[in-house]
């Protein structure tokens, strides 16, 4: 019997927001344990929440990049949820008014293009972080990710491989990282998934028994652990394997399988009622207008933009709008220019070694989009020699100069001087008199050799094109 | 929702409770004698009323997006049974 598929991905993206979702303490990853922690959310009690407006202007931004309708008035409500990770006992969250709902993607696959429905998007708080401690035999808890702000991507159950549910992914976080919606770093636990699943035979309406694997981490786990239930599924519906029964499963990416963590709650299990401490939240056209004015461009319309309007190859434009920084760089950069692909070739190639050695991501590039403007200008109009301008590119990195003025300040500009350059030149024929023969009698590379020479005593400092001409004339006249 | 022992017991599993059988009987008493008074409500018509969470008629309660630190870890855990090289520390929960 042929099968298909049923998944459906719930994913949680941290939002890039200065200050938790319910008090003021600090939402940055990577801190001391405990340090970004306050009354409010390590659950002491009578402690109130107050919204931050950041994570709704976040929320809305997520739907709007995803299509999705807007909830004008929105509120959240208490996912009884007992661990220590969240000392309140409950999770704040949003079950009866979520603040975005009916969204879509598109993503393209081997098979061609297809839509991925959304559930829903809705706002909710992260739980802290437990270290088992074997020798205690306790658990140490972390109360930093507590009350992190997080939005909850639900999709409606469209996915049917792997293939589909790594494309839906990438299409998210480039989208989210593209409206700086979140940093969505895997890695950092910024992004995670759990996959719920099922398998029917083809053609079937009703749904088989749905597991679920909870807060993968890392594109090819996620790919290889839907490969491995899609087989664990079809070995236990022809060869009767094992029993399937709707529960939340554990990858173990090490071993490569999947282990049974507990039967799955349903929605009644988390008693969700309506959190009174936190009012509505009532959405107004000039909010909205607001959000909907801020989203960027998509990075598919850039990138068809900078090939038409700006005569960029498709290869080019394309790994511009891998990154929004690359983007925002690039265009004050043009603008400034006026020389696209000189430009691009700059960010492409010396800003990427930069940041490649400072093990920066391309997100990270945080230079002066109109200083490199001028430094393309400059060495495109042989002000500067490209390799000085390397050396002011990476100045630039370190903080925000004027390329001109620090060309002028460590003596980089090229020489004009036409007669101080015959004055080397002639020193060095004079100096070199076989490499003078050697080209005159047909060696190409004698007068490479003696070009070096010129332009090491010139410290850089002369356009290539002039020194040669000078050069191949003094040689010509002897 | 109608509770029953079923119910209560996996309630009991969920909320990491162990409870003795005359405490079960006592909190389904309880249960059952709430159902029945809850049930006078179903004889009100409800159907264009509007749902009210909230008794104050407010609404956007929200703060701007700044992060300060009002208190030090020191400060959070002088009060806690047990604390460990800056964690809290607890029973050891197990699934």
């Amino acid at each position: 019997m042929k099968y298909e598929t049923v998944i459906g991905l719930e994913v949680h993206v941290e939002l890039a927001t200065e200050s938790k979702i319910f008090c003021a303490c600090s939402a940055k990853f990577g801190a001391e344990q405990n340090d970004h922690v306050c009354p409010a959310c390590c659950g002491m009690p009578g402690m109130l929440p107050i919204l931050n407006k950041r994570v709704v202007d976040l929320g809305m931004t997520a739907g709007m990049m995803l299509n999705c309708d807007i909830n004008r008035e929105t509120t959240f409500d208490k996912k009884s949820y007992y661990y220590p990770d969240l000392p309140c006992s409950y999770q704040t969250t949003q079950w009866f008014a979520p603040i975005c709902v009916n969204g879509a993607v598109e993503i393209e696959t081997s098979k061609g293009k297809k839509q991925i429905r959304i559930k829903q998007i809705h706002m909710e708080e992260d739980a802290g972080k437990l270290v088992h401690d074997d020798w205690t035999d306790t658990s140490l808890v972390d109360f930093n990710r507590t009350s992190v702000p997080l939005i909850e991507i639900v999709s409606q159950p469209d996915i049917s491989s792997a293939e589909e549910a790594i494309a839906y992914l990438e299409r998210i976080r480039t989208l989210l990282r593209f409206a700086r919606v979140s940093d969505c770093r895997w890695e950092q636990g910024s992004m995670r998934c759990d996959v719920n699943l099922s398998i029917r035979p083809q053609g079937s309406q009703e749904l088989g028994v749905r597991t679920e694997m909870k807060n993968m981490n890392s594109l090819s786990a996620i790919a290889r652990a839907i490969d491995y239930e899609i087989s664990r599924h079809i070995d236990a519906v022809e060869n009767r394997a094992e029993e399937l029964v709707q529960e939340t499963r554990r990858w173990d990416d090490v071993k490569g399988k999947s282990y049974a963590m507990r039967n799955k709650e349903t929605a009644g299990d988390y008693r969700y009622f309506p959190d009174p401490n936190i009012m509505p939240v009532i959405i107004d056209d000039e909010w909205y207008d607001r959000i909907k004015k801020s989203l960027p461009e998509l990075p598919e319309v850039k990138k068809q933009r900078y090939i038409e309007e700006l005569g960029l190859s498709e290869y080019d434009a394309d790994q511009i709008v891998q990154s929004r920084a690359f983007c925002d760089v690039f265009e004050k950069a043009y603008e400034e220019s006026r020389m696209a692909k000189e430009t691009a070739n700059w960010l492409m190639s010396d800003c990427m070694t930069i940041l490649n050695k400072r093990q920066q991501t391309t997100d990270m590039l945080a230079i002066n989009g109109k200083a490199l403007g001028e430094l393309v200008k400059l060495v495109a109009e042989d002000k500067v020699s490209r390799a000085s301008g390397k050396k002011i590119l990476a100045a630039m990195f370190d903080e925000d100069i004027s390329p001109l003025k620090y060309a002028e300040e460590n003596g980089l500009i090229m020489s004009n001087d036409t007669e101080g350059i015959e004055k080397i030149v002639r020193e060095v024929i004079e100096a070199d008199p076989k490499s003078v023969s050697d080209y005159k009698s047909g060696k190409e590379k004698a007068l490479m050799a003696l070009f070096g020479k010129c332009m090491k005593q010139l410290k850089g400092n002369c356009s290539p094109q002039v020194l040669k001409e000078i050069l191949v004339d003094h040689i010509n006249r002897q | 929702m109608h509770m029953d022992a079923m119910k209560l017991k996996k309630l009991e599993k969920l909320n990491q409770l162990r409870l003795e059988e005359n405490e079960r009987e006592d909190i389904l008493a309880f249960f059952k004698k709430a159902e029945e008074d809850m049930g006078i409500f179903d004889s009100v018509s409800t159907e264009d009323v509007k749902r009210m969470v909230h008794v104050m008629p407010m609404i956007n309660v929200i703060r701007e997006d700044v992060s300060s630190q009002p208190f030090t870890r020191d400060q959070l855990q002088a009060g806690a049974p047990e604390a460990s090289d800056g964690y809290w520390q607890v029973p050891r929960l197990v699934e």
